[in-house]
C-alpha cells in the first residue's frame, strides 16, 4: 500500500530473534489514511499467525496501525502516550522495514531533524561538545519509562512472565539505551578537532548532522556498541565481558527450556531457581562491565556518560 | 552558476513546437527536449534541424517513460542519432534489458523515481541501478525526492553520493497524484535546504506545470533559490562521513 511500510521491532530488528521471540510489528502510515489499512493490518497478523509466530504482546502498542503524525508531532507533552513514547524511541533504536521502506525511512528522517533542529543548544558556536540534547534526553526518558513499566506489569499481570521481563530489562532493554546513548555520543566523538566540529554543526548543516545521526541508528545496536566501545571506550577487557555477558544472555534465551522456566517463575522461586541465578549473574557481569566503562572518566564515552546521562 | 530552462513537456504536453515558440520569448539557457511516449521520439528527431534551438547552451533530450520490450532495442536506435552532447533524461523502471542500453550508457541521466514506482527512488535503490550503467549520469528530480521523503535528508545524501554523476535537476512541487505542479512554498522552503548542495555545473529544468504568465514567476523562484551558498563536495566533506 503507498505511505505505508510494515516495520518490526524487538530482536527481529536487533537481529537477536530466535524461535521463543514475539514478532513486535506495526503498520506505519504516512501519508493518506484509508479505512483499508486495517484489513492490511489483519491480514499481516493472520500471515505471521500462519507463520507459526508469536503474535506481539497484549499491550496492544504493536500489532497494529501506527500514524506517523503523533510520532513527529507529539514529543512530550499530555499527547505523547506511553504507547506512543515506546513506538517512538523504538522506531530509532530498534526497528527494520519489511519491504518497501519508504514510509518508513521518511518517519524516522523526520523525527531526527524534529529533535536535531529544535534542540538550540546545539546549533550555538559556544556549545563546543556536540551532542544532541533533546534526542539523549528522550532516549533516557524511555530507558526510565521501560523500568517503571516493568514495575507497572508485575502489578498487573501477577508476576506473570516477571522473571523473563526481569532479565530482558537487565539486557536486552539496558543495551538498546546504551546504543541511543552511543548515538548521541556519537555525533559530538567522530570529530575530534573542535574546529572541524564546529564548522560541521551549524543548522545550515542540520541535514548533513541528521545523516550522520541517521548512520549511526541504522546499525543494530549491538554493532552501533561494538564500533563505538572498541573505538572510543577503553578498558579492553571490560568490552569484552560486555559482549560475553550479552552473548550468554541470547544463549539463555534461544534454549526453549531455560526461556519456559524463566517465563513460569514466582517471585518467590527467584532465590532458588538456578536459571534465574544464572541469568542473574550474567546480567550482573554486563552491569559491572558497563559500569566501569561508562561510569569511568578514563576514557571519551565516560565521560560523556557522566556529564549527560546522569543529571 | 546554474543554467536555468524549461521541460516543453511542462509548457506544452506532447507539442514541442509549441513549447518551443512560447519559450523562445524568455532568456533561458537550458531546455529539455519532452518525449514521454514512444509514438512522440520519432517525430520530434526528425524536426530537429527545424527546432531553433540556437539559444540554449544546454540541451538535454527526455526519453519515454515506458515501452514495451519490444520497442526498447528501436528506441535506443533512435536516441542514438540524437547530438551527443545531448542528455537522455531516462527514467530506470522502464529499462527491460541494461545491455541494450550500452551503446549509449554515457549519454543517460537517471532520474530518481517517485513513490508510485518500486525502484530507482533512494541512494540504495539508484546504487543497484549505476551496477548496470556504471558510466551514466543523473538528472536528479528534487521533486520526487521530497515527495519521497519530506526530510529531504534523502536529497541531500542523493546531491552527496552522486554529486559526480548529477548533469542535471528536474523542479517542481509533486502532488500527491504524484503530477507536477507549480512549486509552493512549502517545496520552495524544503528544497533551499539542499540548494546549497547542487553542482553548479548542473542545468535546472523546471517540470512545474504553468501557463505562459508564470512561466518567468516561477524561474525566478528557482533562481533565488540557486544564489543561496553553495558546497562543492570535496574528500574532506565525504571524510566526516
Amino acid at each position: 500500500m503507498p505511505d505505508t511500510s510494515l516495520v518490526v521491532f524487538g530482536s527481529l530488528a536487533r537481529e537477536e530473534f530466535n524461535p521463543g521471540s514475539d514478532v513486535d510489528w506495526t503498520l506505519l502510515v504516512d501519508g493518506f489514511t484509508v479505512p483499508e489499512h486495517i484489513f492490511v493490518a489483519r491480514q499481516i497478523g493472520e500471515e505471521l499467525k500462519n507463520l507459526c509466530l508469536n503474535p506481539p504482546g497484549v499491550t496492544g502498542t504493536f500489532g497494529n496501525i501506527t500514524s506517523s503524525h503523533n510520532l513527529v508531532h507529539c514529543i512530550g507533552g499530555e499527547d505523547d502516550t506511553n504507547a506512543n513514547t515506546t513506538r517512538r524511541s523504538l522506531l530509532l533504536l530498534e526497528s527494520r522495514p519489511i519491504g518497501d521502506s519508504q514510509a518508513f525511512t521518511r518517519v524516522r528522517n523526520n523525527l531526527l531533524r524534529r529533535y536535531l533542529e529544535e534542540d538550540l543548544g546545539l546549533w550555538k558556536a559556544s556549545t563546543t561538545q556536540k551532542v544532541p540534547h533533546f534526542l539523549l534526553n528522550d532516549f533516557a526518558r524511555y530507558w526510565r519509562t521501560m523500568a517503571v513499566d516493568f514495575a507497572d506489569k508485575q502489578h498487573d499481570r501477577f508476576h506473570e512472565g516477571f522473571a523473563l521481563r526481569n532479565i530482558k530489562l537487565r539486557m536486552s532493554r539496558k543495551l538498546i539505551y546504551i546504543s541511543g546513548l552511543l548515538a548521541c555520543f556519537r555525533c559530538h566523538l567522530e570529530m575530534e578537532d573542535e574546529g572541524q566540529r564546529l564548522r560541521f554543526f551549524t543548522k545550515e548543516n542540520s541535514l548533513e548532522v541528521a545523516a550522520l545521526l541517521r548512520g549511526f541508528l541504522d546499525k543494530t545496536p549491538l554493532d552501533l556498541c561494538a564500533e563505538s566501545l572498541f573505538r572510543f571506550g577503553g578498558h579492553e577487557k571490560q568490552v569484552m565481558d560486555f559482549f560475553s555477558a550479552y552473548d550468554e544472555f541470547l544463549g539463555i534465551l534461544s534454549d526453549d527450556s531455560k526461556r519456559q522456566v524463566l517465563k513460569n517463575l514466582r517471585p518467590e522461586q527467584l532465590e532458588s531457581d538456578s536459571g534465574y541465578c544464572e541469568a542473574r549473574k550474567i546480567s550482573h557481569k554486563f552491569r559491572q562491565a558497563a559500569d566501569e566503562i561508562f561510569l569511568s572518566s578514563d576514557n571519551e564515552i565516560g565521560k560523556l556518560t557522566i556529564k549527560y546521562g546522569v543529571f | 552558476m546554474n543554467r536555468i530552462g524549461y521541460s516543453t513537456g511542462a509548457i506544452a504536453l506532447g507539442d514541442f513546437a509549441k513549447a518551443i515558440t512560447l519559450l523562445a520569448e524568455h532568456n533561458f539557457q537550458a531546455i529539455e527536449l519532452s518525449a514521454l511516449r514512444i509514438e512522440e521520439v520519432e517525430p520530434l528527431i526528425e524536426s530537429l534541424p527545424r527546432l531553433d534551438l540556437g539559444n540554449y547552451t544546454y540541451i538535454s533530450f527526455h526519453a519515454p517513460s515506458a515501452f514495451g520490450e519490444h520497442e526498447e532495442e528501436y528506441l535506443v536506435k533512435l536516441l542514438s542519432q540524437l547530438p551527443d552532447s545531448w542528455p537522455i533524461v531516462l527514467h530506470p523502471d522502464a529499462i527491460h534489458r541494461f545491455d541494450r542500453w550500452t551503446a549509449i550508457a554515457g549519454r543517460l541521466a537517471i532520474e530518481n523515481m517517485d513513490q508510485r514506482k518500486n525502484t530507482g527512488r533512494s541512494v540504495r535503490e539508484l546504487q543497484e541501478i549505476f551496477k548496470h550503467l556504471p558510466n551514466s549520469r543523473m538528472c536528479l528530480d528534487l521533486g520526487h525526492a521530497r515527495q519521497i521523503d519530506s526530510s529531504m535528508i534523502e536529497a541531500y545524501l542523493l546531491l552527496k553520493i552522486f554529486s559526480s554523476r548529477i548533469v542535471q535537476l528536474h523542479m517542481s512541487e509533486v502532488d500527491t497524484q504524484s503530477r507536477h505542479a507549480v512549486i509552493s512554498r512549502a517545496a520552495e522552503m524544503a528544497f533551499a535546504q539542499v540548494s546549497r548542495f547542487i553542482p553548479s555545473s548542473a542545468a535546472v529544468i523546471l517540470e512545474s506545470r504553468v501557463n505562459e504568465r508564470e512561466i518567468d514567476n516561477e524561474a525566478e523562484k528557482v533562481q533565488a533559490m540557486l544564489s543561496l551558498a553553495r558546497v562543492e563536495w570535496g574528500p574532506a566533506s565525504l571524510a566526516t562521513h
